[in-house]
């Protein structure tokens, strides 16, 4: 059986219309040309590779396997083409490994290398770098520019909960106001805050309440009212004070603003990257608030027991939470806050050690905090 | 002075069954399979192409664009963590306190903008994806490559678009012309290098289109201020379809010139014939198609909504479980459009427009002087240890 095919050495760029024919008893494919080197060449049957995807239904090239090739699948630089259609049957028919694709022999070594040391580059950088980063920026950034910041991040708030202008959302009732300075006031009493604290409360029915960088405080109205005693809203507002003070939004926003392009990359353009980039970026802010979660709960009972408050309060607030998640609760390593129970049984247990203690608010002030929104 | 030219052999359906098989495998791998997927289409697409009757060959691997994208995550994960970090710290250092809602507006973009560390690396990715798609090009079995220099583009890329923006897109050109010519002149076939003749100013005639359509807005901008409203907003309507129009014709204007002032080895010369007509009529036709299948699948699969909707209604359960249900199979459905969708017309618009678009640019190059390749000899490979793998990491440059 014999054919032309077109040869190309891979040296030059020349053309070679080659004479081919198939040796069946020695499976050898033999290439003669005048110009070859000793006038032709044999390739063995089983060392054929033939491209893959071709687009021409008409033709086929072969080369050669070998064990290294620094820019291509491990085949030989030489190409030959075949155009007919029933050499090409032939050839096929002959060698069954003609699409196979070789692989080098360290192939999985050196991937499972890479992918180990890509995964823990990443690792490194969310969970080591990046927050030790953010630690010192959020430790070195000026309290007024922290500030400013803040209040900028409490106007997105306010907008996001549906103002249409800044400040419409905050409720200013005077009474109000006043009774929740003096709950401030009280539960300041001793603490050697590092910054001013600066709270108000939002119309909006949410059980809620945050703590902006830089001292700016927000509860919802919805909490107040959920609220059964002064003594919980204290405790709500003692927790966010706390984060205040470990500057845990700020280190927070950092994080996240050094995170969110390198999660965005990692999870590559598939579809529905943009899903799980949010997914991985919940999981990854709720593990690393957890910590700040409970260290902020131990603030919090130290400045309810300074200024004289029975953290029972805070105990009453956790146990009217679990009955707002009720059934629905995700498990705890993608819930930002450490579960409600183990808390609330925390600060009943603070509050059994407590000397004694008084309502943060008389009567009087607790009916004027409820109405601040009226 | 013999002549070659190029032409192209690929048909739609073979693509299309290749880009199908490759989308359900990246779906499944999570994406990790893009990677195969891009060698294997661009294996089909090279091998189609042919210069001289003689098929051009892809010998990229999946396996080296994945190792290569590895690399890349590494050194991106640094880079990107800590300068976003730190430009948004800055950000927040910056800025004053927010009076208005323009002002907040203002500082919420002003600490978003993070994104611009990217843009340097935009740059980079890209000379580096060219430069490995030339050294995994060959022809007669001899390779294409390119010099090192990503960074001296990244540089010429930032200073000349910023002159291209302060000029109100005037040096435009310009810019073409000089982003090419350093490209080509780092290219090389074998041991013969290309060389980009030609001047940036011969690049203007291209945008005629450009300045008569952008006129013709103006002109109708004037209109709907001043005398006749209907009139003026229909001549800026028009003037902007033919602006779309314009910019297709001074890309097509500017490959052909570029192309004919191309030499490789100092005697081998290119020309080029591509049409503007025919590539509007492409895109035109190209996008019925895709819109005609989008259109023809969503029928189906509201038909196939609304037949699991009888069947809830009719499977006696308790009226809300019922609804529920309906609502349940109903989500399901559009989830299953949706991902069809997503897996088909991308492909369609690949084959049909894509491809039909290589295959008409491809048919109108020819090469002059052939003689002159004879005496071309093999380079060295490449290694290029990170592949693509910044563009891929960047999504710079899409599937082929």
């Amino acid at each position: 059986m014999q054919t032309l095919g077109r040869f190309f050495d891979g040296e030059t760029g020349l053309r070679l219309d080659v004479e081919v024919s198939i040796d069946e008893a020695a499976r050898r494919l033999r290439l003669a040309h005048p110009e070859l080197p000793s006038d032709m060449q044999d390739w063995p049957v089983e060392e054929l590779r033939a491209l893959g995807d071709e687009a021409r239904q008409d033709q086929v090239t072969i080369s050669l396997r070998t064990d290294h090739s620094s820019d291509s699948a491990l085949i030989e630089e030489a190409r030959l083409t075949l155009r007919e259609g029933v050499f090409i049957a032939r050839l096929r028919a002959m060698c069954p490994k003609l699409y196979k694709r070789d692989l080098a022999k360290n192939t999985w070594r050196k991937v499972f290398s890479r992918v180990g040391f890509a995964i823990g580059a990443v690792l490194l950088m969310l969970f080591v770098i990046l927050p030790a980063m953010a630690n010192t920026l959020a430790l070195i950034i000026p309290p007024e520019r922290e500030n400013r910041w803040g209040k900028s991040v409490v106007a997105q708030m306010e907008r996001l909960f549906g103002a249409t202008e800044l400040g419409e959302l905050s409720c200013k009732h005077t009474v109000g106001t006043e009774a929740l300075g003096t709950m401030l006031q009280r539960l300041s009493r001793g603490a050697d805050l590092a910054y001013e604290v600066n709270v108000r409360v939002f119309d909006h029915e949410m059980v809620n309440a945050f703590a902006a960088p830089g001292g700016e405080v927000v509860l919802m109205r919805g909490l107040i009212e959920k609220a059964s005693s002064p003594d919980e809203v204290a405790a709500v507002l003692a927790h966010e004070i706390a984060h205040v003070e470990n500057r845990d939004a700020t280190r927070n926003a950092l994080r996240a603003a050094g995170s969110a392009g390198l999660l965005a990359m990692v999870l590559g353009d598939f579809a529905g990257a943009s899903v799980m980039v949010i997914v991985a970026e919940a999981t990854l802010n709720a593990s690393y608030t957890r910590e700040a979660e409970t260290a902020a709960d131990e603030y919090a009972l130290a400045m309810l027991e300074r200024s004289g408050t029975s953290s029972d309060g805070m105990a009453d607030f956790f146990s009217a939470i679990a009955d707002l998640e009720g059934d629905f609760k995700l498990p705890e390593y993608l819930s930002t806050h450490p579960a409600t129970e183990s808390r609330e049984q925390r600060a009943r247990d603070f509050a059994s050690e407590q000397g004694i203690t008084s309502p943060i608010l008389n009567d009087e002030e607790w009916q004027a905090l409820r109405s601040i929104c009226d | 002075m013999r002549q070659l030219s190029g032409e192209y052999h690929g048909t739609a359906m073979p693509l299309f069954i290749i880009y199908f098989k490759v989308t359900v495998l990246t779906l499944f791998t999570l994406g990790i399979y893009r990677f195969w997927g891009k060698t294997r289409i661009r294996r089909y697409i090279w091998s189609a192409t042919s210069g001289g009757d003689d098929s051009f060959e892809y010998t990229g691997t999946g396996l080296e664009k994945f190792l290569g994208f590895l690399v890349a995550v590494v050194l991106l994960a640094i880079y990107l963590g800590i300068v976003q970090m730190l430009l948004f710290y800055f950000g927040i250092v910056i800025f004053d306190e927010p009076q208005t809602d323009a002002e907040v507006l203002a500082q919420l973009a002003g600490i978003y903008i993070t994104l611009v560390a990217a843009v340097p690396l935009i740059f980079f990715a890209q000379y580096r994806a060219r430069r490995y798609k030339m050294s995994r090009t060959r022809w007669r079995g001899i390779r294409f490559g390119m010099e090192h220099g990503a960074w001296g583009y990244v540089l010429r890329a930032i200073f000349h678009i910023t002159l291209t923006i302060s000029t109100l897109g005037l040096l435009l050109p310009r810019q073409t012309f000089y982003l090419e010519k350093y490209m080509a002149d780092r290219t090389w076939y074998g041991n013969a290098q290309f060389e980009q003749g030609g001047k940036w100013t011969g690049l203007y005639a291209g945008l005629t289109h450009v300045i008569m359509a952008l006129a013709v807005m103006i002109l109708g901008g004037f209109m709907a201020a001043d005398s006749s409203p209907i009139f003026g907003t229909i001549l800026i309507v028009l003037g902007y379809f033919w602006l779309l129009i314009g910019f297709v014709a001074y890309r097509i204007y500017a490959f052909n010139y570029m192309m004919k002032h191309k030499k490789l080895a100092g005697e081998v010369a290119f020309d080029s014939e591509a049409e503007t007509g025919r590539v509007i009529g492409i895109v035109l036709g190209g996008s019925f198609i895709v819109t005609i299948v989008a259109l023809i699948a969503g029928v189906f699969f509201a038909l196939l909504a609304a037949a699991f909707g009888v069947l809830g209604a009719f499977s006696g359960l308790e009226p809300l479980s019922a609804t529920t249900q309906q609502g349940v199979m109903g989500i399901t459905v559009m989830a299953i459009y949706y991902v069809a969708l997503l897996l088909v017309i991308p492909g369609v618009s690949l084959v049909v427009i894509t491809q039909r678009i290589i295959a008409h640019v491809v048919g109108a190059i020819t090469v002059q002087n052939a003689a002159g390749l004879d005496a071309i000899r093999q380079r060295m490979a490449d290694e290029g240890a990170d592949a693509e793998g910044f563009a891929d990491a960047l999504d710079v440059g899409g599937a082929i």
